[in-house]
């Protein structure tokens, strides 16, 4: 039951880029509805939070897909293609702005205030807000680990292949990654406690 | 002579990713080996902020930017190239397979329907019957969900029978009736045998949690993992796994009793908890939560009278318990020193320290205002003396007193 399930999605997908690839728009247009948060989520943590980029990032990466779609020909899964396209296009547009490199080296960390009886909401929101700008200042190796872990939930087998690494080298990253973020965020350490039994 | 360490292996532990016996060896490791272990509170640490990340949707606006830049011409040469290859493909293939060729929207499907309304209808209602099917097949094809596989019988998952295999979704109850069991592989990083007559239902799996409710019935659970990973809810208390292969039952008035075989578990309710090693036991009732641990090979006699005092009230067995405690018998003391207080608190410390003194810089005073650095220092000596052979007599109890 389960495997008939994936295939028939997996199928569903096949139908909508053979589509594309014939220059459906219908089908592009499902193809953006389908993948454009996942794609804009990385692009807008990548930069830090800056909405204008990952905007114009994520239009770059539709339409570089819907230009270069007959190219996919299947040799691997479609989201390792499009994902490996969304970190090429970050990391050439980091290239492009080079301020993004000296980003973030002094991370602010404030330990959110509240009484979390009628502001947890404002607390996690203080916590998530750290913890972007510390994803942001991680070094654009690390940080792109990061980012297809936690937002694509991809497996280190499938980080591997979409940034032609070793699971071991993924690893390594998403370790070194972790070690950072705990560091660098450690006077949160009881304010994310404290968010958690808030649940 | 030399340890190996597993600092590079510790996110891959975290997040799963490690074979079952490739965990158990990290799991064993960090027990003891403190440097590890203390990279690893590091590493979850930064998995639990990186989990804190919201995810966003993208604006709305973005597609009109797309059209507009697909309508410019540079945009349609690229893509014209890119239909020309395809459609030289699509074409050797329809040769090959004889074929009709595709009809895409703007082609002549919808005309077909046209004069033929009630067929119109059928196509409209056919693609909304698609949609809401599609959306509730990956909605469930996404779930996160555990293996289960059949032992014997015939375990039911919400009412279904498996088979020899089945998926345990959360939310789902996974059932055994008197004749059946199963295993449940946890997430990767251990195993849950379900006994006969045992209901029990996923409740959460992700990365820093798995969690399972167990509403009646028996399971034993082989869990290698970091402490506090893996959960199970019972009626009167929450069993928190410690690093550890325990078995847990609960009965039809949802008393449990926690039976440990392996390392140490954490039975917990509100305020209060009681920290089990191997080779012990811990009865639990609701409205009471967790009682007193006591090891397996305590006395008949000393096990009623904890339970008196546990779940009866009855503070008049206390000086006979504590006169019949023997030295491994201090689990049980060192937690009644919490649990009851004034002159009583002062008469088990008495006894405690005739079994096993307290180590330097633990005061009389300091363990009788509960003082959390010296009842742990304490704890961490007794500890050796807990750490001995066992003789099972728990269930022999177990039946005795509820049933």
């Amino acid at each position: 039951m389960e495997s008939g399930v994936l295939m028939g999605e997996s199928r569903m997908s096949e139908s909508v880029i053979e589509a594309c690839k014939l220059g459906d728009r219908d089908a592009f247009r499902q193809l953006f509805e389908r993948h454009k948060d996942r794609v804009y989520s990385v692009a807008l943590y990548f930069f830090g939070g800056d909405e204008a980029t990952a905007g114009d990032v994520t239009q770059q990466v539709f339409l570089k897909l819907f230009t270069r779609i007959g190219q996919f020909h299947g040799e691997s899964e479609f989201t390792t293609w499009l994902y490996r396209l969304t970190t090429n296009a970050c990391v050439d547009e980091q290239r492009k702005r080079r301020r993004f490199l000296q980003f973030g080296e002094g991370v602010e960390v404030r330990e959110p205030r509240g009484t979390f009886t009628n502001e947890d909401r404002l607390v996690k929101a203080e916590v998530a807000e750290s913890v972007k700008h510390a994803v942001a200042a991680l070094k654009p190796k690390l940080r792109v680990v990061m980012l297809l872990k936690y937002f694509e939930e991809m497996s280190y087998e499938e980080i591997a292949a979409v940034l032609g690494l070793s699971k071991g080298t993924v690893a390594s990253r998403l370790n070194r990654g972790h070690k950072i973020l705990a560091r660098k965020l450690a006077p949160l350490r009881g304010a994310l406690v404290r968010a958690e039994q808030e649940g | 002579m030399f340890t190996k360490h597993y600092k590079k292996q510790l996110s891959a532990y975290a997040h799963g990713e490690l074979s079952q016996h490739e965990s158990a060896l990290v799991a064993s490791h960090l027990r003891s080996c403190a440097s590890c272990h203390a990279e690893f509170e590091e590493i979850r640490f930064g998995v639990r902020l990186a989990e804190c990340l919201p995810s966003v949707s993208a604006p709305e606006k973005l597609w009109e930017g797309i059209e507009s830049a697909m309508a410019s011409e540079e945009f349609r040469a690229g893509q014209r190239n890119s239909q020309a290859r395809t459609r030289e493909s699509a074409a050797r293939t329809r040769e090959t397979a004889r074929l009709p060729a595709p009809r895409l929207s703007g082609g002549g499907l919808l005309p077909f329907f046209a004069g033929r309304r009630a067929y119109a209808y059928a196509f409209a209602v056919a693609c909304v019957a698609l949609v809401a099917g599609g959306t509730w097949f990956y909605v469930r094809s996404t779930r996160p969900t555990w293996d289960v596989a059949r032992i014997e019988g015939a375990p039911r998952i919400d009412s279904d029978s498996i088979g020899e295999r089945g998926r345990l979704g959360v939310g789902e109850w996974l059932e055994t009736d008197a004749n059946s069991r199963a295993e449940i592989a946890v997430a990767n990083i251990g195993e849950v045998e379900v006994e006969p007559n045992t209901r029990v239902r996923l409740v959460t799996t992700r990365m820093t949690e798995h969690r399972l409710e167990l509403a009646r019935g028996t399971l034993h659970a082989r869990i290698f993992a970091p402490p506090r990973l893996f959960f199970v809810n019972t009626p009167s208390a929450v069993a928190a796994d410690l690093g550890c292969a325990y078995t847990l039952e609960v009965d039809d008035e949802g008393r449990s009793l926690l039976h440990v075989t392996s390392g140490y578990v954490a039975l917990e309710a509100g305020e209060r908890e009681s920290i089990v090693p191997a080779g012990a036991a811990c009865l639990t009732k609701p409205g009471t939560g967790p009682g007193t641990p006591f090891f397996e090979d305590a006395s008949e006699e000393f096990v009623e009278m904890l339970s008196k005092l546990d779940f009866e009230n009855d503070h008049t067995v206390l000086d006979p318990l504590l006169a019949s405690a023997r030295p491994r018998d201090t689990l049980t003391l060192w937690h009644l020193l919490s649990r009851v207080g004034g002159d009583e608190r002062a008469r088990v410390y008495a006894r405690l320290a005739a079994l096993t003194p307290p180590p330097e810089g633990v005061t009389r005073d300091g363990v009788l205002r509960l003082d959390r650095a010296m009842l742990d220092a304490w704890k961490d000596q007794l500890e050796y003396a807990w750490l001995s052979e066992s003789i099972p007599a728990v269930r022999r109890v177990w039946r005795k007193l509820w049933k």
